[in-house]
């Protein structure tokens, strides 16, 4: 029994990690699956909405800004504000550049970020990070705080789901689209193409801020190295293709998926003997790798694969 | 979707039947990937060794096999989470060796060892603030923390005569960390700091700097800097205006370039403390010897902090009776702490035969006294070290 019950407090933590790369999964989607912006800065702004809701939540210290010691909800929020206003100073500046510019500009933004978030200790603490980060339901008795804080995430994410979903059938939606599948035609017909990518550049944001908040929470720290690029960055973008780019439920199953790749794999060092075990870890890193390739020489579209927008039924 | 889970749960199963039943299992957490990965694989070498030593010398309790559950906190709190949550559920693990890297540690002990009461004992995490968690008892380090550093100056600082100082130090995490534990054991024990001041690093002068230090009647300037970014250029600057010539300062500072770019000439008025063991004494021949047969680096950082982690793990759980996670933290104490009969790195069978006999043990580490104190954490033991006339350093163990 002690071993099933083992077992399950690990598929909880594996499901509420999961479920914050499903968020992250979801932001870099309307970015990327709707509009075809190519974000390479996600853990910029993960690390925006960590510290933001931290130093709001923590208790006051000495050794960073604040901590101002606000409810939950206000750091949740604040996250999220702050996240959608950097995004927007970085959409004005940089939206107007084509997709692979984009990119590399993305990439930029993403390591200032986390090094003003490293270097500027006053607030952040430095490379030390925020000690002692609250997190919904931690005083509930185990494992009912484990549990709570999973519902959590759970309902946050098919919130956004649902609304994502509802957003791409709207007018707003097929708009987007079809600014991603051609630009010119769009600024043809009148649209405001640059207000659009800017719109669903900061809604994409202020998902990952969100994500971000919960982040910090979950793991009572925030630190410079947990919004480290190929951790964060990287593996949200394999779990987007690996899903099915431009489809809400493949991003969100992509995040389920090779998170529980990345994190299951390690359980094969406890079936190794003494020296192999400890290159277990470099091997899973392998492991996903090959599992993308694997899903997209099979599912070219990722696993779920885009359902476009009816355009017929609609008069617009 | 089917044939993965098929495969997760064949591989489940496979863990499951490869833990013997006769098997004590300790998760050993480590960045075995990431920024520091070089550095970690010789640690986890050094814990390897512990728990084959103490194998090949009969085990835990009776016959029992001493396993270590590998798990990669990868430099990063997300990984460190995961893998705590791994070795302590699905693995079931007694206690946890590790994690590596500060923030690792940090994100592990408190989302995971701390609410499940699981004892986590650090060889490699050495930040300050890991000492003030509310822990119930269940974090401990054989690595030292960064704030006992600060300590061991000011007691030098004073056995050389040094009554008032001028200190300055560098406006990053580290050295303002030392600088703080510093100042406040100074003043404790009764020395007069006559100036303060943080500095920027990589400025190309620090003239006015020390000219603002100086004056005071200050006998000696205490400085905490990394040599490269400021340590060097301030002592220049000092001796060019002779503002000082007797210098205190902490590990960041000792290294041959430095030594090359003042002179030694110009410092054979001034000590550092390094961190590190006493290499003559035979708890560190001991090891060094086990190492040399088992062909570990024994001298990487960690290592020997590794190596008693998980010896002294395997004495606790050894006088805890059974494989009881509350009751570690408790044992750990004993075994590791006065009174009783010292342990040196190896006599396992020795320790094992006193336990049976109900006596007191005390372990002795490759890396110092390993005595834990109320947070859980090592004082350590350092080096006083001084530069030669011939320009190579001179370390003698700080008593």
């Amino acid at each position: 029994m002690d071993s099933l019950y083992g077992f399950a407090l690990y598929g909880i933590t594996l499901l509420t990690m999961g479920g914050i790369f499903a968020l992250l999964s979801l932001g870099l989607n309307i970015q990327w699956g709707y509009t075809g912006l190519f974000n390479a800065g996600i853990a910029g702004f993960v690390a925006i909405g960590a510290y933001v809701s931290a130093i709001l939540t923590t208790a006051p210290s000495p050794l960073h800004l604040g901590g101002f010691d606000q409810p939950l909800l206000v750091g949740g929020i604040a996250a999220m504000v702050l996240s959608g206003l950097v995004a927007w100073v970085v959409a004005r500046i940089c939206l107007r550049l084509r997709a692979d510019y984009l990119a590399i500009a993305t990439i930029g933004i993403g390591e200032i970020l986390r090094l003003i978030f490293k270097n500027e200790s006053w607030a952040t603490n430095g490379a030390r990070g925020i000690v002692k980060v609250p997190k919904a339901f931690e005083s509930l008795p185990a494992p009912m705080d484990q549990l709570a804080f999973l519902a959590l995430v759970l309902a946050v994410v098919s919130i956004v789901y649902l609304l994502l979903e509802r957003a791409h059938i709207s007018p707003w939606g097929r708009l987007i689209a079809a600014i991603r599948d051609d630009e010119q035609a769009a600024a043809a017909a009148g649209k405001d193409v640059v207000q659009l990518r800017i719109q669903s550049f900061i809604l994409g944001a202020v998902l990952m801020g969100l994500a971000g908040a919960f982040l910090a929470q979950y793991l009572k720290f925030i630190g410079p190295n947990a919004t480290d690029p190929l951790t964060t960055t990287f593996l949200v973008w394999v779990m987007l293709i690996a899903g099915g780019s431009g489809s809400n439920r493949g991003a969100i199953l992509g995040a389920f998926l090779i998170w529980a790749i990345w994190s299951m794999t390690e359980i094969l060092a406890g079936i190794l003997p003494g020296d192999l075990a400890l290159r277990v870890s470099h091997v899973r890193i392998f492991i996903v790798g090959l599992a993308l390739q694997i899903i997209l020489q099979r599912f070219p579209q990722g696993i779920v694969p885009e359902n476009r927008p009816n355009i017929t039924g609609g008069s617009s | 979707m089917s044939k993965l889970s098929t495969a997760a749960c064949l591989l489940i199963a496979g863990t499951t039947i490869a833990a013997h039943a006769q098997s004590v299992k300790v998760g050993s957490v480590g960045a075995f990937t990431g920024p520091i990965a070089a550095l970690i694989a010789d640690v986890g070498s050094g814990r390897e060794l512990a728990v084959n030593q103490i194998n090949d010398q009969g085990g835990l309790f009776v016959g029992e096999h001493y396993e270590l559950v590998v798990g990669d906190s990868a430099c990063d709190a997300k990984a460190a989470v995961d893998a705590g949550q791994k070795v302590i559920n699905v693995n079931q693990v007694v206690a946890v060796i590790g994690a590596s890297c500060s923030g690792g540690t940090l994100g592990m002990v408190q989302s995971v060892t701390i609410p499940s009461g699981v004892v986590a004992l650090s060889d490699s995490a050495s930040a300050s603030n890991l000492s003030s968690l509310d822990d119930n008892d269940t974090f401990f380090r054989t690595a030292v923390s960064d704030a006992y550093q600060g300590v061991a100056l000011a007691e030098l600082a004073l056995s050389k005569g040094f009554k008032q100082i001028a200190l300055t130090y560098a406006s990053d995490d580290y050295n303002s960390a030392l600088a703080e534990s510093f100042i406040s054991a100074y003043y404790a024990k009764g020395g007069v700091i006559t100036a303060n001041s943080m500095h920027e690093p990589d400025k190309a002068s620090y003239r006015s700097e020390v000219a603002s230090l100086s004056g005071g009647g200050a006998q000696a300037l205490v400085l905490f800097a990394y040599y490269g970014n400021s340590g060097v250029t301030i002592i220049k600057n000092a001796l060019e205006t002779g503002s000082f010539d007797t210098f205190v300062a902490a590990e960041g500072m000792v290294h041959e370039e430095m030594v090359s770019q003042i002179g030694a000439e110009n410092l054979q008025k001034a000590v550092f403390t390094t961190p590190g063991a006493d290499t003559a004494a035979t708890a560190y021949k001991n090891y060094l010897m086990a190492t040399e047969e088992a062909g570990i680096n024994a001298t990487g950082p960690y290592v020997a902090n590794g190596y008693d982690a998980a010896f002294v793990m395997g004495l606790a759980i050894e006088k805890a009776g059974s494989a009881d996670r509350g009751k570690i933290a408790a044992a750990l104490r004993e075994v590791a702490g006065p009174p009783g009969t010292k342990i040196l790195p190896g006599e396992w069978s020795k320790a094992k035969g006193l336990i049976a006999a109900g006596s007191d043990i005390d372990y002795v580490g490759a890396s110092g006294e390993i005595n834990f104190d109320a947070n859980g954490d090592v004082t350590g033991s350092y080096m006083i070290t001084t530069v030669n006339p011939d320009g190579s350093f001179n370390k003698v163990l700080m008593q």
